[in-house]
């Protein structure tokens, strides 16, 4: 049997939801799934990836406390030279991507980058790539090589359940000096209060069909429960509800969050212009022509003031 | 921009200002904004200080409604000064980001909607009578879309209607097609004027092409630029209402349908205070069955901006004050107009808007000329 | 402080009227109805590498693999502040994988000196962002993915902001000479004025084919490349919403449930 190399990602103490969409993914291909994990103080996360992989590798030591590049490319040279995985799949991310594409041209690997699918067609992966802003797919096929990588896009794959009990093998750190080409110093927390929605992930965005500024702390409980930021179209801003930077549009913010809830907004070309970039939009509104449903992936035809206030219930109960 | 010395005391005439105030007094935005024209047009004579001049703010509130010019008792453009200040910022790149998108359209896809060139016959879907001209071919009338018109699915339909109606009228007309062009007024308007200069020579080159006896444009503003701005065009240019206007008056455009409603005409900026057509408009309206017209307080010479052009369509005033289009909007309500008449994509949307934004959706509605036409055909 | 930084011309396909349709041959996609712009993150790229020679001095070169229709963003770049450019441009070129690239940009560089080389971190036409961090690899110099700050703190040591998921900044020191691949958001990419663009238009924009990177055609292309897109698809979802029927209380449990499947809440 194949064994494929699962790189973790953990990040300020917390173990990140990727590694088990990876693991998830290392499962359905019939192979010996491993799990890296590169880090300092890993036991709690060893215990709890056991239970989606067959093997997990721990290299604890303090130089793997936060991401270094350079550093984790050495140990998982290390690494995969000495058990010669067939594939290695590390995630599209801010780390992953980092280390990619350089880990893979030093090992000579046949490798892709942010895979939204993976197959095993004989002994060779086969990947789904998206296209275009995801407008198209594209098949992927690797040279022949004796290790493949991949990078996978977050949250392209669900988690499942951990149905494994792998064992957890110790190894001792193989890099013998700390980078000094590179040096980790330490985090910049963005800064809160003053938001910029440019930069927000979820975007909670409300239009006129608001109908009056009374409504506003029902879309910023449901923006809260969310943990998204609160846009508006200029309609709203122009009433007031909203101050003039939480504008998307023409005359606004270019925004580009991986959600866009828009919320009676009807989709004007200058208001559009703004959100084309979400990678999600999901609109609520009354008027079934609206032509922001043009624009968005799900919809939902309702008075906003009967939805809103029930989808906040729906989140309350999810979180418990 | 480095600035030889007296280049805007000699572009912009200002050792001619009296001081007078009036610009100021007739300007529009000052309830709005800190916008004082006046003091510019004073304070550029100092070349020192242009570039501080270039960096406030109120520069970018203008929105070239010519009222200043217009009452100027020296014959000043004195919103001119402005836009000289914008051009400075331009050129150091030093714009906002809404501006900078506009403009990199118009120069990759040569409009400012960031639309591919390609896709700019899109609206003529599906119609007929929509004939593109080639190099060469004769027709006497050249239309011309404009970047709004054809791009945005509101002011879309506006152009289906102006097509039906000269067809309904036998005017020889043909269209340039997807290589049509931006006029360049927007770019000016944001301070590019090597971009202007870019589509005056490109569309006179353009124009230059077919054997046509006059142009006709759609927006007053992409008039403006073909007949007051552009430095070689030689063909004559109408507004749409200027040809309509002659084809009824020659008996060539029936309407014989009624269309019950109480108009009220809103002047664009760019046809009426700037190149004084007033009557045309006005003279298709009373031609059309059943119409009742009402006048503006403010109208023709006073006419109040929307505050559409002028490149405001790409820069927000920081001004909480209601827009100048809420004002039109709750003037027109007083009349008791049911209709506000315009002849202008960007009036349109803006008095659309304001219309939304008094709550007055069940009460009026905004129409382009050609959508009443439309109805009277 | 010399730097390169590399730009690519992408179809603008962010605007949601422009249809992506796959070609005949099912390997690419109709452009007749695109309008091309440079990659958004290159600009970044290119507003950084200027500020850093505004700062500190030195020169920047543009480089890009493309065309002639390429010319476009590479005199954008240069009206902004760039000093020369290199345009690789050969059929041979096509179809290309990240290492591919990276190995022609590599031998389109060769022969300069700089500190620093700056890619986007990420195309938005094929999206692979890796052609940076490969470049750095066969260049042999140290690197960082998703850069968003850059400091300069001395000669040959840099203070970088890498912004990770949610907006965390990742502060390191990286030593020059070093490969950065640029996120978008940490400068305002200037306006390049149209005059600017007209006088960038005189300088010159060296051209090099296949033959003159010194390159052979089995390095290059499908060929050079590890990994091959072969066929295109539609992907399922339709272009319309898809419309969530019920009562509120329905349609609402039913976005929730999206949105939690999405791993959006
Ligand atoms: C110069 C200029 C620049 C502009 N720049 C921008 C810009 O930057 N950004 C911007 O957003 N706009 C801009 N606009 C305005 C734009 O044209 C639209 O007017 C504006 O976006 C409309 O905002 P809206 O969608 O909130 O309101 P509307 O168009 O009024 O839409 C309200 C929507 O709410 C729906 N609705 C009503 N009640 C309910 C309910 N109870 N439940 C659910 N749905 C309901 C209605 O069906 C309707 O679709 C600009 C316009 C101009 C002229
Ligand atoms: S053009 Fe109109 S808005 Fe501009 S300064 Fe003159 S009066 Fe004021
Ligand atoms: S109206 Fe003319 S003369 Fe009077 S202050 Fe203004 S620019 Fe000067």
């Amino acid at each position: 049997m194949h064994e494929i190399f699962v790189l973790a990602e953990h990040r300020q103490g917390e173990l990140r939801d990727v590694t088990l969409e990876m693991l998830t993914l290392a499962s359905q291909l019939d192979s010996k799934v491993t799990a890296v994990l590169l880090g300092s103080g890993m036991d709690a996360f060893a215990s709890k990836l056991a239970s989606f992989a067959d093997r997990v590798l721990v290299v604890d030591d303090p130089m793997f406390a936060n991401w270094n590049a350079i550093n984790a490319q050495a140990a998982l040279v290390a690494l995969i030279n000495k058990d010669k995985p067939h594939m290695v799949i590390v995630p599209n991310t801010g780390q992953g991507a980092d280390v990619l594409a350089s880990l893979a041209l030093e090992l000579g690997a046949s490798f892709t980058s942010d895979i939204i699918g993976l197959a095993l067609e004989g002994d060779k992966p086969v990947a789904t790539r998206a296209y275009y802003g995801g407008k198209i797919n594209g098949r992927i096929e690797f040279k022949d090589a004796e290790l493949y990588m991949v990078g996978l896009r977050e949250g392209a794959i669900p988690a499942a359940e951990g149905s494994k009990s792998g064992a957890i093998e110790k190894v001792d750190n193989p890099v013998a000096a700390d980078a000094t080409d590179r040096k980790f110093l330490d985090y910049e927390q963005p800064a809160i209060g003053d938001v910029d929605i440019t930069q927000s992930t979820l975007l909670v965005s409300v239009g006129r069909g608001l109908r009056e500024d009374k409504n506003m702390p029902m879309v910023e409980e449901l923006a809260g429960l969310m943990g998204a930021d609160v846009s508006g179209s200029r309609a709203v801003v122009d009433a007031g509800w909203l101050p003039a930077d939480r504008q998307v549009g023409i005359s606004g913010k270019t925004v580009k969050p991986k959600l866009y809830l828009a919320l009676g907004i009807s989709g004007a070309f200058q208001h559009v212009t703004g959100m084309k970039g979400a990678d999600l939009v999901v609109a609520i509104n009354k008027d079934p022509d609206a032509p922001i449903f043009q624009y968005a992936d799900y919809g939902i035809v309702d008075d906003l003031l009967k939805v809103v206030p029930a989808l906040i219930d729906k989140l309350k109960e999810m979180k418990g | 921009m480095s600035i030889e010395e007296g280049t805007f005391v000699q572009k912009y005439d200002l050792l001619g200002c009296i001081q007078c105030g009036r610009c100021t007094g007739g300007c529009p935005v000052t309830v709005r904004t800190p916008l004082n024209v006046r003091r510019f047009v004073y304070d550029t004579v100092d070349d020192d200080v242009l570039e501080e001049l270039s960096e406030k703010p109120e520069i970018w509130d203008c929105t070239t409604c010519n009222t200043c010019a217009i009452r100027c008792p020296k014959g000043l453009e004195p919103f001119e000064v402005l836009l000289g200040l914008r051009a400075m910022r331009a050129e150091e790149g030093n714009i906002e980001p809404t501006a900078i998108t506009a403009l990199e359209s118009m120069f990759n896809n040569g409009n400012p909607w960031g639309k591919p060139a390609a896709k700019r016959m899109d609206w003529a879907e599906g119609l007929d009578g929509v004939r593109i001209l080639e190099e060469g071919e004769k027709a006497d009338v050249l239309l011309h879309i404009c970047c709004t018109a054809a791009y945005d699915p509101k002011i879309q339909p506006f152009v289906g209607k102006l097509i039906t109606i000269l067809n309904a009228a036998g005017v020889d007309f043909g269209l340039i097609g997807e290589e049509e062009k931006h006029c360049g007024s927007e770019a000016r308007r944001l301070g590019e004027e090597g971009l202007f200069e870019y589509f005056d020579e490109e569309n006179t080159e353009l124009f230059g092409r077919y054997d046509v006896q006059r142009l006709v444009t759609l927006s007053p503003h992409c008039f403006n630029s073909f007949k007051n701005e552009y430095t070689n065009l030689s063909i004559p240019v109408l507004h749409y209402t200027q040809l309509i206007a002659e084809l009824i008056e020659d008996g060539k455009l029936e309407l014989s349908k009624e269309v019950a409603t109480k108009v009220v005409f809103h002047d664009p900026c760019y046809l009426g205070k700037k190149n004084l057509v007033f009557d045309e408009p006005r003279y298709i309206l009373s031609k059309i069955p059943g119409v009742e017209t009402t006048e503006f307080f403010r109208s023709k010479e006073r006419s109040l901006c929307c505050e559409g052009g002028g490149g405001k369509m790409w820069v927000e005033s920081e001004s909480k004050a209601p827009r100048l289009a809420e004002t039109r909007v709750a003037d027109a309500h007083d009349l008791g107009a049911q209709t506000i008449a315009v002849a202008c994509p960007f009036c349109w949307l803006t008095i659309e808007d304001a219309i939304k934004a008094k709550g007055y959706e069940e009460e009026m509605q905004v129409k382009d000329i050609l959508e009443l036409l439309g109805e009277a055909l | 402080m010399n730097i390169v930084v590399c730009v690519k011309q992408v179809p603008d396909t962010s605007d949601p009227d422009t249809e992506v349709h796959i070609d005949g041959t099912g390997r690419g996609v109709d452009q007749s109805k695109f309008s091309f712009v440079i990659n958004d993150a290159d600009n970044y790229a290119v507003e950084e590498a200027i500020l850093l020679k505004e700062k500190h001095g030195g020169e920047v070169t543009v480089v890009n693999i493309g065309s002639e229709a390429a010319n476009q963003v590479i005199r954008m770049a240069l009206a902004k502040g760039g000093d020369g450019a290199i345009r690789l441009d050969d059929e041979k070129f096509a179809g290309s994988d990240p290492v591919a690239l990276a190995r022609i940009l590599q031998a389109g560089i060769k022969d300069l000196s700089c500190d620093i080389v700056m890619t986007g971190c990420l195309a938005s036409d094929d999206g692979y962002g890796a052609v940076g961090v490969a470049l750095a690899s066969l260049m042999g110099l140290p690197h960082a993915a998703y850069v968003k700050t850059v400091e300069v703190l001395s000669d040959n040591k840099l203070k970088i902001g890498r912004e990770l998921e949610g907006g965390l900044l990742e502060m390191d020191e990286i030593v020059t000479p070093c490969v950065l691949t640029i996120q978008t958001g940490g400068n305002e990419p200037r306006y390049a004025s149209f005059k600017g663009i007209r006088e960038a238009s005189k300088k010159e924009i060296k051209v090099m084919d296949l033959p003159a990177t010194g390159l052979s055609e089995d390095q290059v292309g499908e060929a050079g490349s590890v990994a091959v897109m072969v066929q295109y698809s539609v992907p399922e979802v339709g272009d319309l919403a898809e419309i969530l029927e019920g009562d509120p209380g329905e349609t609402a449990g039913k976005l929730a449930g999206i949105l939690k499947d999405k791993g959006l809440v």
